[in-house]
């Protein structure tokens, strides 16, 4: 196969893997407005636990590791996915119901630290430093698939777990659940006043959107066949702050977007350029300024991404009122004391309130 | 304190309390902002909660409302004491509550402001959401014809597709107070209905309030207007320095030396449109 | 038991560092109320400034260059405040959006050091300094230094705080922002003040760090950041002397804990006290009510 299309449908998997992060981040942040700035550790735990099941029993591989169960695709992912949830269940427990939103921040961003730090330093656990590596390609024996043919598989693969994930996440957000994650989003104590328990929805987001992590951090074990702890510094949980805020935070088409502005195009299409002379990392350097800088004006000008969150009409109203959207006879409490008098008082409000 | 008992007593027999505060303190940094507040809110009746600036009314309604714990004291509604619950059980209780400065659910619909307020709904499980659709679906047809039907009770039918943050003033608190009503609550707390609101504005939503009372809501509300306190309260609960210095009917109070030197005096004399 | 006195210096130096970096990070979350999650990175800059002076360009005695790389990065951060942050954190009412920006911005620094720079440790030009016995403690005269030198910024602080016109302005701005706008504060002027304090701050602990390590790296952006939470969160966020004393209990017990288990696990230590207090003092250990 040329280099070409290996390149073409290595940026195909990145994007498609990154949208399911980003969907992961999103109901987490775009729809439940929990900063989580330990993102990148959910991932991380996701690649690590997907990798170790995948692997066979570690003696005699020279890599230290926990599990080793050889176990098939997809079980090895979903298996991925729950750990990465069970570390949110535990962190959530932790801090969620104590702490406001830049607190969460810091201790989550240690979290992050931390979490670095333990796989590398705990050599019995993690393999340190090494990071695990041969991990398995899957279904490559199944379908006979060479190194050269396992990348464009691959990325259908992903492809195909991205469009799986993105139904069932949209099923999440048109729902009465999803619509009190944004309230709660929007304002956590008129929330708990109308009878929510805003913890227990903080803790199912956290739970939904670690699962995404770790199938997104699964995926990438399998595609590279190894897990290098270099990767999972904080700093790679803004790149998908980075995908949601370009894309469009609470839109899951705009997250798809968002991946393939800032994850294919920003950072692993310069990774093709040439390097310049006698700087050898100085283009990934600049990148991750230009990726900086983007956010920022992204922020200041249009806040709502590329592609805004959909305003929610709905669309079974219709079936209730025949006279949608006509003038409407308001029935105003004829009970009052006082005489009501409905739309022309209505009209008033909004001039002189707004004084 | 001393005209207390005889003024509650006549409610207490026709009705009993739907919410009973005991002694509630709560201290600011050494400051009281409440100190003993002791009242029944009657079921079935509007009550006002009045007293000057400061007199603590809104810390009693966040303390009521488990927005705030108190010090000492005891809340309850019916016969459960939910003495520092926390907000959403109270809520869950039947206990509704509005903003002095209204607070909406910014980037959702008016509408769908409302659909959130039912406080258990069977959508709100991802069990529900992947395996009983046709239960979720049916919720939220009834859901949605129900808050249909109180938009346009509260002329804001025509708004519904609109973010809720691009309402104007008084159509976020009629979106505040329409979205308290969606809960259908037993006990309705409205913190200044009226503040900040035009004339015609205040009418309707002095209807929308006896309306409550006719479906069988109680409502306790703060309000500093009396002429509304006359027209459509029922009982009157008077605050000062956080305590409560007499409870009644407002032409009672009227003649209550004690409650016109705190806090009557100055209005009624100010004349009839304070 | 002598390991022990020995680690307790250690413990100490680290204290002593920690603590001007979180007094920096404090001051300036009680007065604009968002935590900068570039502060690691303005540590580092402030290091590598210094650096330069030190190294690069005037080869200045590292002690003078570090007052001027501490400077630069008090100038700079001023520059952050008045053309990042300030704008976003006025514009936007959820906090969300500014400590997004300050994450960007720390991204941003970091590279912006490893393109200048290079990956490469550096080290100051100064002296191999002989280790000097002083009572149970083995110290170098370097990190003699960077102790008194955080015992006086931090009894200056301590002094501008309680005497001056411009301490008394922030500690009511960072109790009540609008009293104190409405009782006539210049609440622009005294952020634009604690911008500069903090980034200065910030440039000495990250230079402080450089000396008493012995070498220069951006890894303050990263690592250290996470023991400045520890110690400021233990101490009860916005509080200034909760932040000095969170420092000391973090500095001595992560170096203490160094010397007993294994090294590598200091940061381990350092974030087990952090969920600890959450768990059961969640305003931090010395918080006063109202605060935090």
């Amino acid at each position: 196969m040329p280099a070409f299309w290996y390149y073409v449908f290595t940026l195909i998997f990145f994007l498609f893997d990154y949208f399911i992060l980003a969907m992961g981040l999103n109901i987490q942040y775009g729809e439940t407005g929990i900063l989580n700035f330990a993102y990148i550790g959910f991932v991380a735990i996701g690649s690590y636990v997907t990798g170790a099941v995948s692997l066979p029993s570690s003696a005699g591989t020279g890599q230290q590791y926990i599990l080793g169960l050889s176990l098939p695709f997809p079980i090895n992912l979903i298996i991925g996915g729950l750990a990465a949830s069970a570390l949110a269940l535990f962190v959530a427990l932790i801090t969620l119901r104590r702490l406001r939103t830049d607190y969460l921040a810091m201790v989550l961003i240690s979290l992050s630290l931390v979490l670095w730090d333990l796989i590398n330093n705990y050599v019995r656990l993690f393999n340190g430093a090494d990071g695990l590596y041969n991990v398995p390609e899957p279904m490559a024996s199944v379908f006979k698939l060479t190194t050269n043919s396992f990348v464009p598989f691959f990325a259908g693969v992903t492809a195909a777990v991205a469009l799986i994930l993105w139904f069932l996440m949209s099923r999440i957000t048109r729902s009465p659940l999803g619509r009190t994650f944004r309230a709660i989003r929007d304002d956590a104590d008129v929330a708990a006043a109308l009878g929510k328990g805003v913890f227990r929805y903080q803790l199912t987001s956290m739970l939904i959107g670690a699962f995404y992590a770790g199938i997104g951090g699964g995926l990438i074990i399998q595609f590279g066949g190894s897990f290098n702890t270099s990767a999972w510094l904080p700093g790679e949980t803004f790149v998908i702050f980075a995908v949601i805020i370009v894309g469009g935070v609470g839109n899951n088409l705009g997250l798809l977007v968002g991946a393939l502005l800032v994850e294919t195009l920003l950072i692993h299409l310069p990774a093709f350029l040439p390097d310049i002379p006698g700087h050898p990392e100085l283009i990934q350097y600049i990148d991750a300024m230009l990726i900086g800088i983007l956010l920022m004006v992204m922020l200041w000008f249009r806040p709502q991404g590329m592609i805004p969150e959909r305003v929610r009409r709905s669309p079974l109203l219709s079936t209730f009122s025949k006279s949608d959207g006509q003038q409407v006879v308001v029935p105003t409490s004829p009970s009052s004391v006082m005489t009501a008098t409905d739309s022309a008082a209505l009209r008033n409000v909004d001039e002189k309130d707004e004084s | 304190m001393t005209t207390r008992d005889e003024m509650n007593s006549p409610v207490d027999q026709v009705n009993e309390p739907i919410l009973r505060c005991q002694d509630i303190t709560k201290s600011f940094l050494g400051v009281n902002a409440v100190n003993g507040a002791t009242f029944d809110v009657p079921k079935g009746k509007i009550t006002a909660l009045i007293g000057p600036n400061g007199a603590g009314k809104t810390t009693v309604v966040n303390i009521i409302s488990g927005a705030m714990k108190c010090d000492s004291g005891t809340v309850h509604m019916g016969s459960t004491d939910v003495t520092n619950w926390e907000r959403y059980k109270i809520a869950r209780l039947g206990l509704m509550r509005t903003f002095q400065l209204s607070r909406e659910l910014g980037g959702l619909t008016v509408l769908e402001n409302l659909l959130v307020a039912p406080k258990v709904q069977a959508g709100e499980s991802l069990f529900n959401i992947f395996f009983r659709p046709r239960l979720l679906k049916r919720e939220e047809r009834q859901n949605i014809e129900r808050a249909t039907e109180i938009l346009r009770t509260y002329g804001l039918y025509e708004l519904r597709d609109s973010l809720a943050r691009e309402l104007s003033g008084g159509q976020k608190k009629l979106l505040e107070i329409s979205r308290g009503v969606m809960a259908s609550p037993s006990l309705f707390l409205l913190d200044e209905p009226m503040a900040g609101v035009n004339p015609a504005l205040i009418e309707r939503i002095g209807g929308y309030i006896l309306d409550m009372k006719r479906q069988g809501m109680t409502v306790l509300m703060i309000e500093h207007n009396l002429n509304v306190v006359e027209k459509i309260c029922d009982n009157v609960i008077v605050l000062a320095e956080g305590r409560t210095l007499a409870t009644g009917r407002l032409s009672e109070l009227r003649a209550n030396p004690e409650v016109v030197q705190a806090y009557l005096g100055e209005i009624i004399n100010a004349g009839p449109h304070n | 038991m002598a390991q022990f006195w020995l680690a307790f210096g250690f413990g100490l130096v680290t204290a002593s560092v920690l603590a001007i970096a979180a007094v920096g990070l404090s001051l300036q979350f009680g007065i604009t109320n968002y935590i900068n999650f570039a502060y690691g990175d303005f540590m580092a800059l402030g290091a590598y400034f210094t650096y330069a002076l030190n190294s690069e360009f005037l080869h200045l005695n590292v002690w003078i260059a570090l007052v001027g790389g501490s400077l630069c990065m008090g100038l700079l951060a001023v520059l952050f405040n008045h053309f990042l942050l300030g704008p976003f954190a006025r514009r936007f009412n959820k906090t969300f959006y500014v400590l997004i920006v300050t994450f960007g911005l720390s991204l941003i620094i970091l590279n912006a050091i490893y393109s200048i720079w290079g990956a490469n440790v550096r080290a100051y030009n100064m002296k191999i300094e002989q280790v000097l016995h002083i009572g149970p403690f083995l110290l170098t005269r370097n990190q003699l230094i960077v102790m008194a030198i955080s015992v006086v910024m931090m009894l200056l602080v301590h002094l501008m705080l309680k005497t001056t016109r411009l301490g008394k302005s922030m500690r009511a701005m960072s109790d009540n922002t609008t009293l104190a706008m409405t009782s006539g504060i210049d609440t622009r002027r005294i952020t634009t003040i604690t911008w500069f304090l903090s980034g200065t701050l910030a440039g000495l602990a990250g230079s402080v760090l450089g000396i008493t390590e012995g070498n220069v790296t951006p890894a303050p952006g990263e690592l250290f950041l996470f023991v400045i939470f520890a110690a400021v969160i233990v101490g009860g966020v916005g509080s200034i002397y909760g932040a000095m004393a969170g420092a000391v209990l973090i500095g001595l017990a992560t170096e203490i804990s160094a010397a007993f288990f294994n090294a590598s696990y200091k940061l381990d230590v350092a974030f087990v006290i952090l969920i600890l207090t959450l768990l059961f003092r969640p305003n931090g250990l010395f918080a006063r009510p109202g605060r935090a």
